[in-house]
C-alpha cells in the first residue's frame, strides 16, 4: 500500500518556549501601553511586600541570633516546617495549573493535532506550571534569603546568596513533578470531577496538617522542658532521610554554619532528585498522555446530571425573602457558587480553619482567664473573620457583575429596572458571607464565653461587615467592571479588583479601629459590666460606617449598571 | 486490517469504530472512507457524534473498538506520521491571544518545518485571498470570530495538508469570505488532498461536497453523492428535505 514518507520527527519544545516568550514579552508591552499606572501600582506593592517581609525576617533572624542556643534548636525546624510546608502548598498548586493546561484548555487539543509529540506538549505543560506556581516562592524567597545572609559573615555572604538560590531552584521541580504526575492522576481516575476532587484532597490535607498542628502545641500539666522534648520528638519525622524538605533544610543549616562541603552534598543530592524525578514523571505522563486526555474529555462528554429539587431545594429557601424576579437570579448564583468548587472550597477551606482554631481554643496554650485577654481574644477572632471575608468579597463577589455583563442582553430584557440585579447579586452574598461568618463568630463567642453586650456588639459588627464588604464589591463591580473578560481571577486582580481591595481593606480597617478602641478601654472593666455610653458609641459608630459605605456603594454601582452598555 | 490491505487512495478510513462516554454510546460501529481528492460533507443533528468523530480522526479521542487511518496511518499507534498529513480547524478557533496572526502564522510554518521562503509565499497568498492583511499585525485578542476562523484556516492550510479535517467552517464568516473558502476547499481537493467537513449548513454542503454522510445518535444511516442519497431517499427533493426525512425516520424506528 502507499504510505506517505514519514514526517521528520524533531523536538519542538524550543519552539513552544520561545512562542510563551513571545506573548510574555506583548502581554507585557501592552500593559505598559495601556495601563501604566495599574503596571507601576503592581510593581510598587510587590515591592512593599517584599521590604516588608525583608524587615520581617531581619527582625525574626535577630532574636534568634541574641539567643544562640535557641537559634540552633529552632533554626533546622522552622526551615523543615517551611518547606514541607512549600512542599505540600506547591505540589497541589501545580497539580491544578497543570490539570487546566493539559486537559482544560483548547491549547493542548490544537498542539495535539499539528505534528507534536505528547513528550513536547507535556515538557511545555510541566514547565509553565512550574514557572505558574512557584514564582511567588521565589519572589518571597528572596527577602528571607537577604534577611539570612545577616546571619552569615560579609566574606562568605556571595557565597551564601547562590547557595539559597541554587536551594531554592533545586527544590521547586520536586512538587512541580509530584503535581504533575497527580494532574495526570486526576484525569485517569476522576475524569468527571478532576477539580473537584483535587479541591476536596487539599481541604483535607489542610484540615489535618492544622489539626495535627494545634493537637502537638495544646497544654498539658508536663512542665515546659518535657512539653518541648515530647514536641521536638513528634516533630522527628520532618527530618527522615528521604524528604526534600530536609535536604534543603539540612543544607541550608550547614551553609549558615559555614560547613559548605556538606551543603553542597545536600545541593546535590536535591538536584540529582530533582532532574530524576522530572524526567521520569514528564516521561511517564507523556508516554501515557492520550489515554488520560481521552478520558478526561470523555468525563467532559458525559458530563453531571443536575436534577433539581422539587421547590428549588435549598437553594429555594435560602432566598424566600426576596421578591420573585430577584430571588431567581440569587438563586442562579447560588447555584453555580455550589456547582464551582474553586468558590466553595476556598471558602470552605479558610472557614473550616478558622472553625478547627476556634474548637481548639480551650487547650492551646494561652492564658485565657486575665481580664484583657477575654475581650482582647474574641477581638482577634473579629479580625480574623472580618479579614477572610474581605478576601472573599473580593476574590468572588466583585467579578459577579463583569460576568452577567456578558448576558446583559437577556438579564437587561427582564421586566423589572436593572438596578434591581445589584440587589439580587448583593443578597446572594450577603447570605453566604452573613452564614458563615455568624456561625463562626457565635462559636467563639460560645468558646470564650462572652457577656450579653459583647457579645451583640460582635455579632453587630460581623453582620455589619458583611453588608459593607458586599455593598462595595456589588456596588464596585458595577463601577469598575471588566466586561469583555470571561476570567474571573483575572477581573479581580484588575485596576477595579485592586480598587475593591482596597476599599475593603480601608473600611475592615476603621471598622475595626473604631471596636478595637472600645475593647481597649473596656479591658478592665468587671467582666460582666456594662461599658460607658462613649465606648457604646464607639461601636455603634463603626456598625454604622460599615452599613452607609455599603449602601453608598450599591447606589454609585447601580447608577452606573442602569446605563451600562456592553 | 493490515497495512496491505489498504487503498493507496484513501485519505481517511475508519473501520467499524465505536465510542462511548460512560453509559451513552455517541458513535457507533462506523465506517467510512475518504478518498484523495474528495470533498466529504459530514452532516447530522445536535449531538449525532459529529464532532466525536472528527475527534476520533486527528486522535484527540480513542476508539473503544474498530481502527481509525489517516493517509495509511493508524492515528493510535502511528499519530506523528497520520498528524504531519492533516489539518484540523475546530468549530472554537484556537489562537494564542498574546501573539499576532502574523507570529502565529509563523510559529504554525515553522511547526510544520517551512522554509522562509515557502512560508512568505503563502502567508501572503492567503492572506491576500482570505482578506486579512489589515488586522494580521494586531493581537488577536482583539479578533471577531469571523477573523479568528480566517487566520485559523489559513494556518491549516499554510502546510498544504493531504487531510484537511474541518468543524463548522462557515460559522461567522461572510458571503465574500464564504466564497473564498469554498473554492479554497476545492482548490485543495484538484490538488489531489481531502477535505473532511462538517456542517449544519447544507446548500453549501449541498454545493460543494463530492459525497455526503449522514450520522445520527451515533450511526451512519446514509453516505453518498448527493444523487445517490436521492435515490436512497426515493425522493427528488432539496437535501434539507433528505436529511430531515432520514433522520425522522430514524426516530421512528
Amino acid at each position: 500500500m502507499r504510505v506517505d514518507a514519514p514526517f521528520e520527527r524533531r523536538p519542538l519544545i524550543g519552539l513552544l518556549l520561545r512562542v510563551k516568550m513571545r506573548s510574555l514579552y506583548n502581554r507585557a508591552n501592552k500593559a505598559a501601553d495601556e495601563a501604566p499606572i495599574r503596571l507601576t501600582v503592581s510593581v510598587l506593592l510587590v515591592g512593599l511586600i517584599w521590604f516588608a517581609l525583608y524587615f520581617m525576617f531581619d527582625l525574626v533572624f535577630a532574636n534568634l541570633e541574641r539567643t544562640p542556643l535557641e537559634a540552633t534548636v529552632a533554626l533546622p525546624l522552622i526551615f523543615n516546617f517551611f518547606f514541607m510546608a512549600m512542599l505540600a502548598m506547591l505540589t497541589f498548586s501545580n497539580a491544578i495549573i497543570a490539570y487546566g493546561a493539559m486537559f482544560g484548555k483548547n491549547e493542548s487539543s490544537y498542539l495535539l493535532t499539528s505534528p507534536l509529540t505528547p513528550l513536547d506538549v507535556v515538557t511545555l505543560k510541566y514547565i509553565e506550571s512550574l514557572v505558574m506556581a512557584s514564582w511567588a516562592l521565589v519572589l518571597l524567597g528572596l527577602p528571607l534569603m537577604v534577611a539570612m545572609a545577616g546571619l552569615v559573615d560579609q566574606s562568605n555572604q556571595l557565597l551564601f546568596y547562590g547557595l539559597f538560590l541554587a536551594f531554592f531552584l533545586a527544590f521547586i521541580p520536586i512538587p512541580g513533578a509530584l503535581g504533575l504526575f497527580l494532574a495526570w492522576l486526576a484525569a485517569r481516575v476522576f475524569p468527571r470531577r478532576a477539580t473537584r476532587v483535587v479541591s476536596v484532597l487539599i481541604g483535607v490535607a489542610i484540615m489535618v496538617s492544622v489539626f495535627w498542628g494545634m493537637r502537638s502545641l495544646q497544654t498539658s500539666d508536663d512542665a515546659m522542658e518535657i512539653w518541648l522534648r515530647n514536641f521536638q520528638s513528634r516533630m522527628r519525622f520532618l527530618r527522615a532521610a528521604f524528604l526534600p524538605n530536609n535536604w534543603v533544610a539540612s543544607g541550608i543549616d550547614h551553609a549558615i554554619r559555614y560547613r559548605f562541603s556538606e551543603a553542597f552534598m545536600y545541593l546535590g543530592v536535591t538536584i540529582a532528585n530533582a532532574l530524576f524525578l522530572s524526567w521520569a514523571v514528564v516521561r511517564f505522563v507523556a508516554r501515557y498522555f492520550d489515554g488520560a486526555l481521552d478520558r478526561a474529555m470523555v468525563g467532559r462528554g458525559e458530563g453531571v446530571r443536575y436534577v433539581p429539587a422539587a421547590g428549588g431545594g435549598m437553594t429555594g429557601w435560602l432566598f424566600i425573602y426576596l421578591p420573585k424576579p430577584l430571588r431567581i437570579i440569587a438563586t442562579k448564583d447560588l447555584r453555580v457558587f455550589m456547582r464551582d468548587p474553586l468558590q466553595w472550597s476556598q471558602l470552605a477551606i479558610l472557614f473550616g480553619l478558622l472553625f478547627l482554631y476556634l474548637s481548639n481554643m480551650p487547650t492551646l496554650r494561652i492564658q485565657l482567664s486575665g481580664a484583657g485577654w477575654r475581650l482582647m481574644m474574641p477581638f482577634l477572632n473579629l479580625c480574623a473573620v472580618s479579614l477572610i471575608l474581605a478576601t472573599f468579597t473580593c476574590r468572588f463577589v466583585f467579578p459577579l457583575i463583569s460576568l452577567e455583563g456578558r448576558k446583559l442582553w437577556l438579564v437587561g430584557l427582564l421586566p423589572m429596572k436593572r438596578s434591581r440585579v445589584l440587589w439580587a447579586k448583593f443578597a446572594f452574598a450577603m447570605t453566604i458571607t452573613l452564614a458563615v461568618a455568624m456561625s463562626a463568630m457565635i462559636m467563639s463567642l460560645i468558646v470564650l464565653k462572652l457577656n450579653l453586650f459583647w457579645s451583640i456588639t460582635h455579632l453587630a459588627v460581623v453582620a455589619s461587615i458583611c453588608f459593607g464588604l458586599c455593598g462595595i464589591s456589588v456596588g464596585l463591580g458595577a463601577r469598575l467592571p471588566m466586561y469583555e473578560e470571561l476570567n474571573a481571577a483575572r477581573i479581580a486582580n484588575g485596576l477595579g479588583g485592586t480598587t475593591n481591595l482596597l476599599m475593603s481593606v480601608v473600611l475592615v480597617a476603621m471598622v475595626l479601629t473604631g471596636v478595637g478602641l472600645a475593647t481597649w478601654r473596656s479591658r478592665f472593666l468587671p467582666f460582666m459590666e456594662t461599658p460607658e455610653v462613649s465606648t457604646i458609641a464607639m461601636c455603634v459608630f463603626s456598625v454604622s460606617l460599615s452599613i452607609i459605605v455599603g449602601v453608598v456603594a450599591l447606589r454609585i454601582g447601580g447608577k452606573h449598571f442602569a446605563k451600562a452598555e456592553v | 486490517m493490515t497495512d496491505e490491505m489498504i487503498d493507496d487512495n484513501l485519505a481517511v478510513s475508519l473501520q467499524g469504530v465505536r465510542k462511548c462516554y460512560g453509559s451513552k454510546v455517541a458513535v457507533e460501529n462506523l465506517t467510512l472512507e475518504l478518498k484523495r481528492g474528495e470533498l466529504f460533507a459530514f452532516l447530522g443533528p445536535n449531538g449525532a457524534g459529529k464532532t466525536t468523530t472528527i475527534k476520533m480522526i486527528v486522535g484527540l479521542l480513542q476508539p473503544n473498538k474498530g481502527e481509525v487511518r489517516v493517509c495509511g496511518h493508524h492515528v493510535g499507534t502511528n499519530g506523528l506520521e497520520a498528524k504531519s498529513q492533516l489539518a484540523y480547524v475546530p468549530d472554537q478557533p484556537f489562537l494564542y491571544e498574546k501573539l499576532t496572526g502574523r507570529e502565529f502564522l509563523y510559529f504554525v510554518a515553522e511547526m510544520y518545518n517551512l522554509t522562509k521562503e515557502q512560508r512568505t509565499e503563502r502567508i501572503a497568498t492567503l492572506m491576500e485571498r482570505l482578506d486579512f492583511s489589515e488586522y494580521i499585525d494586531h493581537l488577536t485578542e482583539n479578533y471577531s470570530h469571523g477573523m479568528k476562523q480566517k487566520v485559523v484556516l489559513a494556518a491549516a492550510l499554510l502546510h498544504e495538508p493531504t487531510v484537511l479535517v474541518i468543524d463548522e467552517p462557515m460559522v461567522g464568516l461572510d458571503p465574500r469570505s464564504i466564497r473564498t473558502v469554498k473554492n479554497l476547499f476545492v482548490e485543495r481537493t484538484r490538488a489531489g488532498g481531502a477535505v473532511f467537513m462538517s456542517t449544519h449548513t447544507l446548500d453549501i454542503a449541498e454545493a460543494v461536497a463530492d459525497r455526503i454522510g449522514i450520522i445520527h445518535r451515533g450511526k451512519l444511516v446514509a453516505v453518498g453523492t448527493l444523487e445517490q442519497l436521492k435515490s436512497q431517499a426515493q425522493k427528488d427533493h432539496s437535501l434539507e428535505e433528505i436529511f430531515l426525512g432520514m433522520t425522522e425516520a430514524t426516530d421512528a424506528c
